[in-house]
């Protein structure tokens, strides 16, 4: 029973009816010209919104997102380094250590960098992906992360779900003090960008941060920008 | 009392000579020197060093630089022990200190422990830590040895030393003097066993690097045995380098089929993919050494196979079942052999099976009375491993027509007896022939049935092509020059539709109407090897000695049980003896 209601006689006001009637009235005015003149409150963090005048909580997904706690686990992503080469030097830490066997990697070797070995081929299925995180942990280079704090896109086509080197290096770039890159200097960066990423970085962290949870600047209008632009429909053929 | 005589002085005693050495104790075990390592009684040979004395009774000593087959420079420190013959109780290098009767070596004090992690301070200390793009990551003995007796961080505070992060020294190998320890291995092992001393150490102190001299690069043909014996990831293969990491792959105790020698190989491969062959120590044959060619020779293994059954040549080739297939070239070759004009022509690539079902079926299924021989073309001969005979089983091929009666005749005569007519039908088992050139007489052919592991010359004049699976996709036995019946086992299952020699051969067979069946090169063995076994005197062909064990991943033995694709880990027990993998198909099929 959601309530209790007493088994009392009804008193004058109610055996009156009219009062009655015109507070419902009054109720239900209250209601909705509530609803209708504060609708809905704007302020895209769902969490802290004030509900003092508006009642509606609706979550207008996918422009509006729940935000996740920052251990989440989201969307892969290969790290670049600051002249948009990735981090990533074909380890295969990533790969081995994956229970899912999702992760499938080709090295090649760069002529001109103090890193010689650069993957030509990276390429996950987010469909077999368990999402353990393992390879973020695996990754002695911090050169994928799962910050993004997004799911893979919706899609129509398995294919669609198997994300190459080209569409996983995103996201900001990162740079370390011992980088040997930096240290070494590469004919792929200029002198003076050389010095400008040598004054910026930092030492490698060993220390799991906010940085490293959560990266700000994805959204599903990017990605589905992003799709567009690849030609992909998410339409149903 | 004057006169009392004094008792006479005793008469000086001789000087005693002073203490020498105590002298040896007599042998507990004459003929053999015996010992105690940490408490264990070991009896040896005279002259045998700490290290290998330890090693017989389980006790492992680290080194770097110790190399049994090269010489000894002690010169890394690692396998520093405590001998009680020492003088001052200086800790002695294992490596180099001959055992002598009844001492005592203790390999596991406090003392030890503490040199043996400050020598891997010293040696890490310059040392990149580059493990994720280094080439010899998973072989690598300072990885191994830092997990074992150091696992401390680096105190190091200031930059280490840079040097050549990437020096071609030769076609075969790159060099990355950051990481090399200089334990010179591969200095010695140029000097002493290639005998072609091409490297040396450059500078002192630790500017040393190891080099080239100025403008010489290391071209020896054995040069690809300095990258098997660098402990340290410093020398890589230039044919390996970044291509695939050791720990994916398997290995299968394999021959080289580069030569005549039939070096002894492990053949490491991810599943359907020959990545690279390692030698496997032989002492009779290969010793654990072999050159350059025999190295790059298993590229045929994984280009331009053929995968498929094709009838017809060239645009008209169409893919067919390989029963259809053997149907049609039997049909092709009985008709030809009803008229006189057809010949045979013999791989010795082929393994001793193969060429015993195709003699079988050339005897009795076609009545042919003599074989050519093909195979590949001479190449070059040293005095130590290299063969020009290029042909692994030349051996064989020349026992098995002995046994069967066919006499053997070159491929030169081939081509004229096509030009002349007289031959007009022609059943390729393996399709390398010494001469490229002479292939364009086999255009002319009616019949021409290739069995072929790659599209060549001669594949492509096939009427119907046979797809062959080479020897990393089957069992089977080379016989060397020498006349030493080598088996070599199967790596990963045949390719695609490929089959190997004896099974197309009995396919052939079987549609000639004969009635030998045969389930594998086990059981061809059996049927037919009594008639070649006399001439290979004590040979078991489910003999297959294991001289060494893999480090790293512990082998499951019960291999792709667990659902993973085969080169997740081994699927064979390297040190298996006889074929287990017969018990492995009970329990996965």
């Amino acid at each position: 029973m959601p309530y209790r209601l007493d088994d009392t006689a009804a008193d004058l006001r109610e055996r009156l009816y009219f009062p009655e009637v015109i507070r419902g009235v009054g109720i239900l005015m209250k209601q909705f010209l509530r609803n209708f003149f504060f609708g809905r409150e704007k302020n895209p963090d769902m969490l802290a919104r004030d509900r003092s005048l508006s009642q509606n909580a609706t979550l207008q997904y996918p422009e509006e997102r729940v935000p996740y706690p920052p251990g989440y686990r989201g969307l892969h992503r290969l790290v670049p380094r600051e002249d948009g080469r990735p981090r990533c030097v074909a380890c295969y830490m990533c790969a081995t250590i994956c229970p899912a066997q999702c992760i499938y990697i080709e090295a090649g070797e760069l002529p001109d960098d103090p890193i010689e070995k650069y993957p030509t081929k990276f390429v996950i299925d987010e469909l077999r992906c368990v999402v353990c995180g393992f390879c973020v942990e695996a990754c002695p280079k911090d050169a994928i992360r799962m910050d993004s704090g997004e799911h893979a896109p919706p899609s129509y086509t398995r294919a669609a779900q198997i994300w190459d080197e080209k569409r996983l290096l995103r996201g900001p770039p990162v740079s370390y003090q011992y980088d040997p890159w930096l240290r070494r200097g590469a004919s792929s960066i200029p002198a003076e960008k050389l010095a400008e990423m040598k004054a910026n970085a930092k030492p490698f962290s060993t220390v799991a941060t906010d940085e490293y949870a959560q990266t700000p600047g994805f959204s599903v209008k990017n990605l589905a920008a992003e799709a567009k632009a690849r030609g992909e429909t998410l339409a149903r053929k | 009392m004057a006169d009392e005589t004094k008792p006479p002085a005793p008469a000086t005693a001789a000087p005693k000579p002073p203490p020498g050495p105590p002298a040896p104790p007599p042998p507990k075990n004459p003929g053999f020197v015996t010992c105690t390592i940490d408490g264990r009684e070991v009896v040896v040979k005279p002259g045998t060093n700490v290290v290998e004395a330890a090693k017989s009774v389980g006790v492992e000593i680290p080194y770097y630089c110790y190399h049994k087959r090269l010489s000894i420079a002690a010169n890394c420190r690692m396998c520093l022990v405590e001998m009680s013959n020492a003088p001052g109780g200086k800790l002695m290098p294992g490596c180099q200190m001959p055992v002598a009767e009844g001492i005592t070596v203790k390999t596991e004090t406090a003392r030890v422990k503490d040199q043996q992690r400050a020598t891997l301070e010293f040696l890490l200390l310059n040392h990149p830590v580059d493990c994720a793009i280094c080439d010899q990551a998973g072989e690598c003995k300072l990885q191994d040895y830092y997990m074992k007796y150091d696992q401390k961080p680096s105190r190091l505070d200031m930059p280490k030393v840079e040097k050549g992060k990437r020096v071609p020294l030769g076609p075969m190998v790159v060099l990355d003097q950051e990481r090399c320890i200089l334990c010179t291995r591969c200095v010695r092992f140029m000097r002493e066993v290639a005998k072609k001393p091409q490297l040396g150490v450059d500078e002192r102190g630790n500017e040393s690097f190891i080099t080239t001299f100025d403008g010489q690069p290391l071209d020896s043909k054995y040069s690809g045995n300095v990258v098997d014996i660098c402990p340290v990831g410093a020398l890589t293969s230039t044919d390996l380098r970044f291509r695939g990491r050791v720990w994916f792959m398997s290995s299968a105790r394999s021959v080289c089929t580069g030569c005549s020698r039939g070096c002894n190989t492990f053949l490491d491969y991810l599943k359907e993919t020959t990545f690279r062959y390692r030698p496997r120590e032989n002492e009779a044959v290969n010793q654990e050494w072999m050159c350059d060619d025999g190295r790059l020779s298993y590229k045929y293994l994984n280009s331009e196979r053929v995968l498929t059954a094709f009838q017809g040549r060239g645009a008209a080739a169409r893919d067919l079942p390989l029963p259809a297939a053997a149907e049609a070239a039997a049909g092709a070759l009985r008709k030809a052999a009803a008229g006189g004009a057809l010949a045979a022509l013999f791989s010795p690539v082929a393994s001793l099976e193969d060429l015993l079902v195709a003699a079988l079926v050339a005897k009795e299924g076609l009545g042919l009375s003599e074989v050519y021989v093909g195979g590949r073309p001479d190449g070059w001969q040293d005095d130590f491993l290299k063969r020009a005979d290029e042909n692994p089983n030349r051996r064989g091929l020349e026992l098995v027509a002995q046994a069967f009666g066919l006499a053997l005749k070159p491929f030169a005569e081939l081509g004229p007896a096509i030009e002349a007519g007289r031959v007009k039908a022609v059943w390729a088992v393996g399709t390398e022939v010494p001469d490229p050139a002479a292939a364009a007489a086999f255009a002319r052919l009616e019949t021409l049935v290739c069995q072929a592991y790659n599209h060549g010359p001669l594949a492509r004049e096939a009427t119907v092509l046979l797809p062959a699976a080479p020897h990393s996709e089957a069992d089977g036995t080379y016989v060397n020059f020498e006349g030493r019946p080598q088996r070599f086992e199967l790596a990963y299952w045949p390719r695609g539709g490929a089959r190997p020699h004896w099974a197309l051969a009995a396919e052939l067979g079987r549609a000639l109407g004969l009635a030998w069946r045969f389930q594998s090169a086990r059981g061809v063995w059996d049927e037919l090897g009594a008639r070649v076994a006399g001439s290979l005197p004590g040979f078991e062909w489910d003999s297959l000695p294991s001289t060494q064990k893999r480090r790293g991943l512990v082998p499951l033995a019960a291999g792709t049980v667990d659902g993973r694709l085969p080169g997740y880990r081994e699927r064979v027990p390297t040190d298996a003896v006889g074929d287990t993998r017969m018990d492995l198909l009970k329990v996965t099929r």
